[in-house]
Formats: structure tokens, sequence, C-alpha cells
């Protein structure tokens, strides 16, 4: 029988060093936040969304652990891995799970410990989501692969260095008001231009940073939902898609096919053209990413994402506000966690509990949460509930 | 770790990569099915060592066993046959590593695996003007 999903609670640890705080305590934290009020209810799975806790923390089977430390061990947990998008991955199983009608609920947790590792150590933990013989054999970390990619979508299409810096630039003005960000200073294009080099062309200021972080919430169906008086959003639509493994693999690597996908797939579920979204959390682990990502869910044409963002388009007072509260380079991304950052951002708007970072009248939002390069993306689709 | 290398030496060393038997589309890596017709009628081919530079950058910080290189160039090579390979250039001037640049392969040691210090081999690429 299938249900209506709502998310009916989320809990965010701010972004950041949490030199002080294990894998463990950033989801126990999170997952407090989310079941803050559910009373004696219990959710009736945990699935744990993290990318490399085997190597950031020397720990495995994170779902038995965190359902233990939560109290609830005797629940069915499991940990669901799809590189960067494993928090987003993590979201949607639950999602099928409570919309299939097989269980009531589900608390989803996004976790990643970062810091523990040495600089040199989290670029070969991230480079893990590409191919060991073909990719991190010839020393490619994945800012390379981004770097290679920018250089071809700069010279192919004609973006200049300042329009790539637009949606760092948004990211950045986004996070002041937003209290779990990691970075909450305004930039200027300016600054991102003149940043350290990384993987030429993109600058520091291109690439999200790195930190620790845990975001969770509460999925439930319409009897979990009954009587409850909390503040909820409602799952109208999700997908998980796919595209070639590796950005050289592809026949055009500046189609982002598994994001096109997955968000055509989710907003057709959702019954929902493009203009009726009112925000959209997009995955701009590195600035041309938001910017093809852009482009592949039809926003912007093809070479116009950053453009487009630079003349004002995804600004908070824009068309189409973007990443409104920071997004992967100034809210911060920790991996495994961010997809599900992406979607307590898009409840707290919906449920206008996002404060000064409030879009005035949000009734429809999207989370777009990528792995790889594009490799794999799980794309949500949020509503007001009525 | 090194016998996780040594399993591919032919595609690492003589750039193995597959033919297909029925479209005759050629790939590298190799592929377990084809991905121009999608037939699994594919055969090992040794690749052309020569191609152009598809899209290139220069990496400033290294993974771990990479960093007395860096930084270095990579690059997505489009070799004669229409095969995509992700590389290494080196031993290149800066000013040739561009779009569209010829380049050839040839191997190169990669990086030293473990406490062992077996030394791994592998394919990069040079400018050819």
């Amino acid at each position: 029988m299938k249900s209506r999903a709502y998310v009916s609670s989320v809990g965010l640890v701010p972004v950041g060093d949490h030199w002080e705080k294990s894998i463990v305590d950033l989801a126990v934290e999170a997952a407090r936040g989310a079941l803050k009020g559910s009373g004696k209810r219990k959710p009736d799975q945990i699935i744990v969304g993290n990318m490399f806790s085997a190597v950031g923390a020397k720990q495995e089977q994170l779902g038995a652990l965190v359902a233990s430390a939560l109290g609830l061990a005797g629940t069915p947990a499991y940990k669901v891995e799809a590189a960067c998008s494993s928090g987003g991955t993590a979201f949607n199983v639950a999602y099928n799970l409570v919309r299939s009608g097989a269980i009531d609920s589900a608390l989803v947790i996004g976790v990643e410990k970062m810091r523990d590792l040495e600089p040199e150590e989290i670029s070969g933990a991230l480079a893990m989501a590409e191919s060991a013989e073909y990719t991190q054999f010839v020393g490619a970390s994945f800012a390379a692969l981004n770097g290679l990619l920018a250089r071809y979508y700069m010279e192919q299409l004609n973006v200049t260095r300042d329009e790539l810096s637009a949606i760092p630039v948004i990211d950045h003005a986004n996070a002041v008001t937003a209290a779990h960000a990691q970075f909450r200073k305004a930039i200027t294009p300016e600054v991102v231009g003149r940043s350290a080099m990384i993987a030429d062309p993109l600058r520091l200021f291109d690439c999200a940073p790195v930190g620790d972080g845990a975001a969770a919430a509460l999925i439930v169906n319409d009897s979990a939902a009954s009587g409850s008086k909390r503040r909820m959003a409602e799952v109208l639509g999700g997908r998980v898609a796919t595209n070639e493994f590796s950005i050289f693999e592809r026949e055009d690597m500046l189609d982002f096919k598994s994001s096109r996908e997955a968000f055509k797939g989710a907003m057709s579920q959702a019954g929902l053209v493009q203009k009726r979204l009112s925000l959209i959390e997009i995955h701009d682990a590195f600035s041309v990413v938001g910017a093809l990502s852009l482009e592949a869910m039809g926003f912007s044409k093809r070479g116009q994402g950053s453009k487009d963002a630079k003349a004002g388009k995804y600004a908070r007072g824009g068309e189409l506000p973007i990443n409104t509260f920071g997004g992967l380079k100034a809210r911060g991304h920790p991996v495994g966690g961010t997809g599900m950052y992406q979607i307590a951002e898009a409840y707290l708007q919906l449920t206008d509990q996002a404060g000064k970072n409030q879009v005035e009248g949000a009734e429809y939002a999207a989370t777009q949460n990528i792995g790889g390069v594009d490799t794999t993306s799980a794309v949500h689709v949020f509503g007001r509930a009525a | 770790m090194a016998i996780q290398y040594w399993r591919r030496r032919d595609r690492y060393y003589r750039l193995v990569g597959s033919r297909c038997k029925d479209c005759g589309d050629e790939f590298f890596p190799p592929v377990y099915k084809c991905k121009g017709c999608g037939s699994e009628h594919v055969a090992d081919k040794e690749m052309p060592r020569t191609g152009r530079i598809v899209t290139y950058t220069q990496l400033h910080e290294p993974l771990p066993g990479f960093e007395a290189q860096a930084p270095l160039y990579l690059a997505v090579v489009k070799l004669d046959n229409g095969a995509r390979v992700l590389t290494q250039i080196v031993d290149s001037p800066d000013d040739s590593v561009r779009t569209g640049a010829k380049v050839e392969a040839t191997v190169r040691r990669m990086r030293v695996d473990g406490e062992s210090g077996q030394i791994i081999y592998g394919y990069k690429f040079v400018v050819r003007s």
C-alpha cells in the first residue's frame, strides 16, 4: 500500500572542526535533534549515510553502532554508501521504504568525520570515489578531475574566471546568517580569483572546504504523522540515478546525465513543473559542478549556469534562490553528511524555521546531492505539508 | 596491495584496451560490454600510443605517494582510435601542455608502494611537437 511521506523533524550539528567529537558523537547529536519530541515512539529503521568511516574513523558497522548508542539496539540499522551522495541516497532508501508501505518511519543520519585525517589522507579518501585502477593509479585526485572539467567547460563554452566565481560568492553571502554554516563571511569574485591554485584553473575558493558534520531527519508516513503537532514538510518525489563512472569515459563530459535523470524523475513523481520550485539546494562541491548541475536540471541553458548566477538569477532575492544556507562552499561539505544537510535545510525553509535565511512564502524545494563527478545523483522534492 | 596493480600490467605497460568484435569500437580502459553497440563480444587490443589533449590541469595538491612529483600535469587524452585515457603528462615544457597538443605514450615510474618499497610502473604521456 502506498503512503505519503513526511519529514517531521531534523537535527543539525554545525559544520566545522570538531576536534572534541568522534563520528559517533556527531551522529548521536544530530539524531537526538531529529528525535526530540517524538516521545516513546521509535523509528522502524535507522539508516546512516556515510562515505569513508573505515578510513576516516577506522569504523564500520555504523548502523548498529549508532542505534546502540541511541539506546535503540534491536532496530534494523545499516549504512548506505554512494560517495558524496551517501546522505541523499540513504534518504532515498528510507523514502522508498516508507512510501511503499514497508515501514512507518525511519531515522536517517548523514555523517562524516574528516578532520582526524591529515590533508593528503583526506585527498586519498575522497579519491576513493573514483577508479582505483585508472584514476587513483595515475595520481589524479578528486580536485584534479574537477580541474579537468573546469578547463573544458571554460574553453568549450567561453566561460570567464569572473563568471565561474559567481556561485561561491552566492554561497558565502547566504552563509553569513546561517548558524550551522562553516564559513559565515561574505566574499567577492576577486577573492575567489586570487585564492591559491589547487587544480588549475580551480582555486581554493572554487572548492568546498573540509569539515566534520552530521545532519538527521525523521521520515514518517500518514499514520505516524497523524496526531503530531509538529510542523512537517511532505516528501513529494525522490530519485537516484547514475552516469558513466568516470568523466573521461563519457561522450560529453559537460552533460551531467545523472543529475538530469534524477531531477526529472523526482519532479515527475512530485507532479511539479520547474517554475513551481521556490528554492533548490545544489551540490556545488566545486564551482564548475554547481554551474553544470543548474544546466543539467534545466534551470540554465548550456554554458549559462555561471553567467546566470553572475546576473543574479540564483541569489537569495533572485528568480530561483540556491543554497540558501551557504551550499557546499560555505555551509560546508562533510561528504557523507551533505545530502542530509540539504534535506534539513529544505525542511527548515518549508516550515518557516529558516530565520534570517527564510525564503518568503517558500512552497516547494528541491535538493540535489552528487557522488563523484555527477556519477551518482540523489534528488528529492519537498512541499509544504497541507 | 601491489598485486592489485600487477594484475593490470598489460594495461599499464602496453595500453591494452578492448575492441568490439561486432561494431569495431575501441576502448581504454577495457570494457566488459561495448559502450557503442552493447555487444559482449569484446577482445583485448593494444591501443595506439599517440593522441591529442582534450583538457588538462596542473595539480598542486597531490595524492599520497605522488608528493615528489607535484605539481603534476594530468590530462584527458583522445587516442588516434577515439579511446580516451586519463594520464599524467611528463617531460614536457609548461607552455607545450595545451588543449589540442599531440602526445605520445611512454612508460614511467608511478610511485613506490608501501613499506616493501615495490616500484609501480605505468603509462604517462609526453608532448610531441
